[in-house]
C-alpha cells in the first residue's frame, strides 16, 4: 500500500519535472476550470519562473519517493498525505489567480502537518529497522535515554502546532495581502495585478503583509521558529522535501511579489531582502553550529541557504532599481541557481541523516560515531552532500555562492553609497557563512561517521536498504551535475531572470565550459577545476609508485600513547562547538550551571560533576514568549464577555439591535 | 595582574647570560648542513617527556625563543610522532610511561632517530634505582645518542645534536 503511494508519487515527480522543463524553456499554457473552486475558478498557468519550480519540485520528489520506499517499509501512515503534498506543491508555482493559490498553498500546509504530526499518532514502529538504543546511552544527558516513543510522539505533536500557527499566521498575512490586491486592481488574477497603478503607500502595504507571508514560509529569520521543529518531527523523506522544496515555494512568492506582480520595486524592498538574507544566513549557520541533534542541524542551515538565496534575489532587486539590468539578471540567476542546488545537496543530507537516524535509533550526534565503518555507502553520500553545502569545488554549491559573490561584487557600479554599504554588509556575512558551515560541516561529519562508535547503538548500525541507497545516490549525482555543468543551467536560468526583470541579456558562457560574468569581470570552469583536482590526487600516486615509495606499514590509530583508547575519549560535538559558542555568546546568551557532589567526609573525593551549558533561542524569548504572553493576557480579557449566562446574552442582544437602530 | 606586573618588574632578569649569538649562529649553520646532507631539508623533532622534572624542558623551550630560534636552522617541534624524524627523550622512564614511551618509538615513520637529553635520561640519574623508574631510555627503546647535562643548556643540546648527526653520518 505505501509501495503504491510512494511509487505513485515517484512518477507524479517524474511528470512534474518533464512540464517543468517544458515551462523553463518556454513553452506557456493556461488551464481553466470555473466550476472546481468558486470566486474564479481553477485557474493555472504556465511561465518560465513556475516551470523552474515545478521542475525542481519533481526532480527533488523523484528520488524522495524512492528512498521513501525503502524508509517507510511497511508503516502506512503518511502515504497519502505524502502523496497530497506533492500535488498541492507543484500547484503552488502554477496557481494563477487568489482562489487557487489559496487552496493550493492551504492544502500543502495541511499536508505537511498531517507529515509532522504523523510520529504523534502512534509510538510503535517508527524506527522500523532500529535496534533498541535505549539503556546504552547511561552515560549521555540525551532525552532520548528512556521512553524515546513518548518522548518522539510529544516532540511531535509540539512541533506540529508551532508549525500550524505559523503556517496560519503566514497565511493570513498573504491573504490580506493579496485580497487588499484584488480590491485594488479589480482582479483576482495575478496577470492583471502587474499593470495596475497603485500609490507608493499602497505597494509598500502589500509589499510588507505579502513578504512577511512568504518569508514565514521560506524561514527567513526571526520568522524561522516553526523550521528547527518540525524538520526533525517528520520522518525524513518528509524533511527533504520540506526543506529543499517546500520552504522553496516561500522564495518563489518572494520573486514574484518583489519583481513581477507589483514591482519594479523601490530600492528599500531590494535593502529589507538583502538585509534580512544576510541575518538569516549568518544567524542560522551559528544556530547549525552549537546544535548536536543532526536532523536540527540540517534545519538551521535551511535557514541559512534560503538567506544565501535572499541575498542574491536582493541584489538582483536593487540592481533592478538601478537600472543595472544585467546584473540584475547575474544576481537572480545567482539565486534561483542556488535555490536548485540547495534542493539536491540539503534533500541529499536529509536523506543521510535519516539512513543514520533509522538506523540508530537516535537523532543525537554524541551518541553516534564509527559509523563509516557501518554504513559506508550512507557516508560517502553524506560527505558528498557536505562537501557540496560548504560550497567547496567542484560541488553546485560552490558555483552558485560564487555566482552570488560575483553579484555582490560588482555592487561597485551601484551609483548610491548608502546602498553600497548594505552590499558590502552582504559580501562580509556571506563570506563568514561560508567559513562557518564548513566548520558545522567538519563537525557534523567527524562526529557522526568518524572515530570510534559512542553507543551501542551507532555499533550495532547496519547500512541503509538498496532503495533508499538508490535515492542518496540520485541526489549526489544531481549535486556533481549541477556543479559540472553550469553552462547548460545558467543560460535557462538566465531566461527566468529575464522574464521577471524585462531584461533580455542572455547569460554568458565561453569556450570549453566556461562560465562567463558579463564584463569581463570574472570567469570560472569547474570542469577545470574538477580536473585539475583529479590530477592533484593521482600525480603524487604516480610519482610514488614510479620511485618505488610505496611501502606501507599498518599500525593503530595514534592515541598519543595510551594503553586504553575508549570512545568518551573522543572529541564531541559539543566540545567540537565550544570555540564558537565563546566567541558568538552574544548572540547565543548562554547559561552556565555547574554542580559538582562531592562525597561527605572530603571534598576532594567528588562523586559527580553535572555541567549544564544550554543556549538560549533568542527569537524566541525576546520575540515570541511576550508575543503569545500578550495575546494570552488580551484574550484572557475578553473572555469575560463569554459569561456562559443567559442573561447576560440577552443584554448583548438588546444591545446590538439598539446599536442597529440608532446606526441605521 | 597589577600583582604580576609589579613582581616581574621588581624581579627583573633572573636567566643566566646566553651563549653569544656568534657561537649559535655557526653551530646552527653547521648543523643545517649536516640535517641537509643527511634528511634532505628539515630535521623534525617530537619531544617526548618520560618522566623528567621539567629542567629539560625548559632549557628545550629554551631553543625555540627569538635567541636561539632553531627553526632557522631547519629543525622543528612536531605534535606527532607520526611527523617525526627524531625522538628527543627527556628524564628517567617512569614505569607508568614505559609503555607509552614505546608506542610512540613504534608510531614514529623508519628512519628514525632518538636523541636522550638530560643525565636522568642515561642511566634514570638521581632517581636510579628507585622503585618507580622503569631505567633509563635505552632500557626501554633503542637510543642513537645521549646530551648529558643537568640540565644541558640550549647550546649544549644544539651540540649533541650536530654531534648525532655527525655520528648518523658514519
Amino acid at each position: 500500500m505505501s509501495r503504491v503511494a510512494y511509487s505513485v508519487a515517484a512518477a507524479l515527480g517524474a511528470l512534474a519535472a518533464m512540464i517543468g522543463i517544458s515551462g523553463l524553456l518556454g513553452d506557456t499554457w493556461v488551464v481553466t476550470v470555473p466550476w472546481a473552486v468558486p470566486l474564479g475558478g481553477l485557474q493555472l498557468s504556465m511561465d518560465r519562473l513556475a516551470g523552474f519550480f515545478v521542475a525542481l519540485i519533481g526532480f527533488a520528489t523523484i528520488p524522495v519517493s524512492l528512498y521513501a520506499i525503502g524508509y517507510a517499509g511497511d508503516d502506512r501512515r503518511g502515504a497519502l498525505p505524502y502523496v497530497g503534498f506533492v500535488i498541492a506543491m507543484c500547484a503552488v508555482p502554477l496557481a494563477a489567480n487568489v482562489m487557487t493559490f489559496a487552496v493550493a498553498w492551504e492544502l500543502m500546509a495541511l499536508a505537511s502537518y498531517l507529515l509532522v504530526v504523523q510520529k504523534a499518532t502512534n509510538g510503535t514502529a517508527t524506527h522500523p529497522g532500529a535496534p533498541a538504543a535505549d539503556g546504552s546511552e547511561s552515560h549521555d544527558a540525551s532525552p532520548h535515554a528512556g521512553g524515546r516513543h513518548a518522548h518522539d510522539a510529544a516532540e511531535a505533536t509540539g512541533a506540529a502546532w508551532t508549525y500550524a500557527v505559523m503556517a496560519h499566521a503566514g497565511f493570513v498575512c498573504l491573504l490580506a495581502g493579496m485580497l487588499l490586491l484584488s480590491a485594488w486592481s479589480g482582479s483576482t488574477r495575478f496577470a492583471d495585478w502587474r499593470d495596475t497603478e497603485l500609490t507608493p503607500l499602497a505597494r509598500d502595504a502589500v509589499f510588507v503583509l505579502l513578504a512577511l507571508g512568504f518569508a514565514s514560509k521560506a524561514g527567513v529569520i526571526p520568522l524561522h521558529v516553526w523550521l528547527p521543529l518540525a524538520h526533525p518531527a517528520a520522518p525524513s523523506h518528509v524533511s527533504a522535501l520540506m526543506s529543499g522544496v517546500m520552504i522553496k515555494l516561500g522564495v518563489y512568492g518572494l520573486f514574484r511579489v518583489s519583481l513581477e506582480w507589483i514591482g519594479p520595486a523601490p530600492a528599500w524592498w531590494g535593502v529589507a531582502i538583502l538585509v534580512a538574507g544576510t541575518i538569516s544566513a549568518v544567524v542560522g549557520v551559528l544556530y547549525a553550529l552549537v546544535e548536536h541533534d543532526l536532523k536540527r542541524l540540517l534545519a538551521f542551515h535551511s535557514i541559512e541557504n534560503v538567506g544565501i538565496i535572499l541575498i542574491g534575489l536582493g541584489a538582483g532587486v536593487l540592481f533592478l532599481e538601478s537600472g543595472l539590468g544585467t546584473l540584475a539578471v547575474l544576481g537572480i540567476a545567482a539565486a534561483l541557481y542556488h535555490t536548485a542546488n540547495h534542493a539536491a545537496f540539503k534533500g541529499l543530507l536529509f536523506l543521510g541523516a535519516g539512513a543514520v537516524v533509522r538506523s540508530t535509533g537516535t537523532r543525537n550526534m554524541e551518541v553516534m560515531g564509527g559509523l563509516v565503518k557501518r554504513m559506508p555507502w550512507t557516508a560517502a553520500m553524506f560527505l558528498l552532500g557536505a562537501v557540496a553545502i560548504s560550497a567547496l569545488p567542484p560541488l553546485n554549491g560552490f558555483v552558485s555562492e560564487w555566482l552570488t559573490f560575483q553579484a555582490l561584487l560588482q555592487s561597485l557600479q551601484v551609483p548610491h553609497t548608502g546602498i553600497g554599504l548594505v552590499f558590502v554588509g552582504g559580501m562580509a556575512g556571506l563570506a563568514l557563512t561560508g567559513g562557518l558551515a564548513m566548520a558545522c560541516f567538519v563537525k557534523a561529519f567527524g562526529v557522526t561517521f568518524l572515530a570510534l562508535p559512542r553507543s551501542e547503538a551507532a555499533r550495532s548500525a547496519v547500512e541503509a536498504p538498496g532503495w533508499m541507497r538508490l535515492g542518496m545516490a540520485l541526489l549526489a549525482f544531481a549535486c556533481v551535475a549541477l556543479g559540472l555543468g553550469p553552462t547548460i543551467v545558467v543560460p535557462v536560468l538566465g531566461l527566468v531572470a529575464g522574464d521577471l526583470t524585462g531584461e533580455v541579456t542572455p547569460l554568458w558562457f565561453g569556450d570549453w565550459l566556461r562560465l562567463d560574468v558579463p564584463g569581463d569581470f570574472a570567469s570560472l570552469s569547474t570542469f577545470a577545476i574538477a580536473i585539475a583536482l583529479l590530477v592533484a590526487g593521482i600525480v603524487p600516486l604516480v610519482v610514488l609508485r614510479a620511485r618505488g615509495l610505496t611501502r606501507r606499514r599498518v599500525y593503530e590509530t595514534w592515541g598519543c600513547g595510551r594503553l586504553l583508547q575508549t570512545s568518551r575519549m573522543q572529541y564531541t560535538a559539543t566540545a567540537f562547538a565550544s570555540p564558537f559558542r565563546r566567541i558568538f555568546d552574544f548572540l547565543y546568551q548562554p547559561a552556565h550551571a555547574l554542580h559538582v557532589e562531592a562525597h561527605p567526609e572530603s571534598r576532594f573525593f567528588v562523586d559527580a560533576i553535572r555541567y549544564v551549558h544550554e543556549t538560549r533561542a533568542v527569537a524566541e524569548d525576546w520575540l515570541y514568549h511576550p508575543l503569545s504572553q500578550a495575546l494570552h493576557d488580551v484574550t484572557e480579557r475578553i473572555r469575560g464577555v463569554q459569561s456562559g449566562s443567559t442573561n447576560v446574552y440577552l443584554v448583548y442582544i438588546l444591545a446590538a439591535l439598539v446599536l442597529m437602530l440608532v446606526l441605521g | 595582574m597589577l600583582r604580576q606586573l609589579r613582581a616581574a618588574l621588581g624581579v627583573g632578569v633572573v636567566t643566566e647570560p646566553p651563549a653569544p649569538a656568534s657561537e649559535i649562529e655557526a653551530l646552527g649553520v653547521t648543523l643545517r648542513g649536516e640535517i641537509a646532507r643527511l634528511f634532505g631539508r628539515s630535521l623534525h623533532i617530537r619531544q617526548v617527556d618520560a618522566g623528567s622534572c621539567n629542567g629539560c624542558e625548559i632549557e628545550i623551550s629554551g631553543l625555540t625563543g627569538p635567541h636561539y630560534d632553531l627553526e632557522r636552522f631547519g629543525l622543528h617541534f612536531v605534535a606527532s610522532p607520526r611527523h617525526a624524524d627524531c625522538l628527543l627523550v627527556t628524564g628517567p622512564v617512569t614505569r607508568n610511561m614505559a609503555e607509552a614511551l614505546r608506542r610512540t618509538w613504534e608510531a614514529t615513520p623508519d628512519p628514525k632517530l632518538v636523541i636522550a637529553v638530560g643525565d636522568c635520561s642515561r642511566d634514570g640519574g638521581i632517581f636510579a634505582g628507585s622503585y618507580a623508574i622503569a631505567g633509563g631510555v635505552a632500557d626501554v627503546i633503542p637510543v642513537d645518542a645521549v646530551i648529558l647535562g643537568c640540565p644541558p643548556s640550549p647550546k649544549a643540546l644544539l651540540a649533541g645534536l650536530l654531534d648525532a648527526m655527525g655520528r648518523l653520518r658514519q
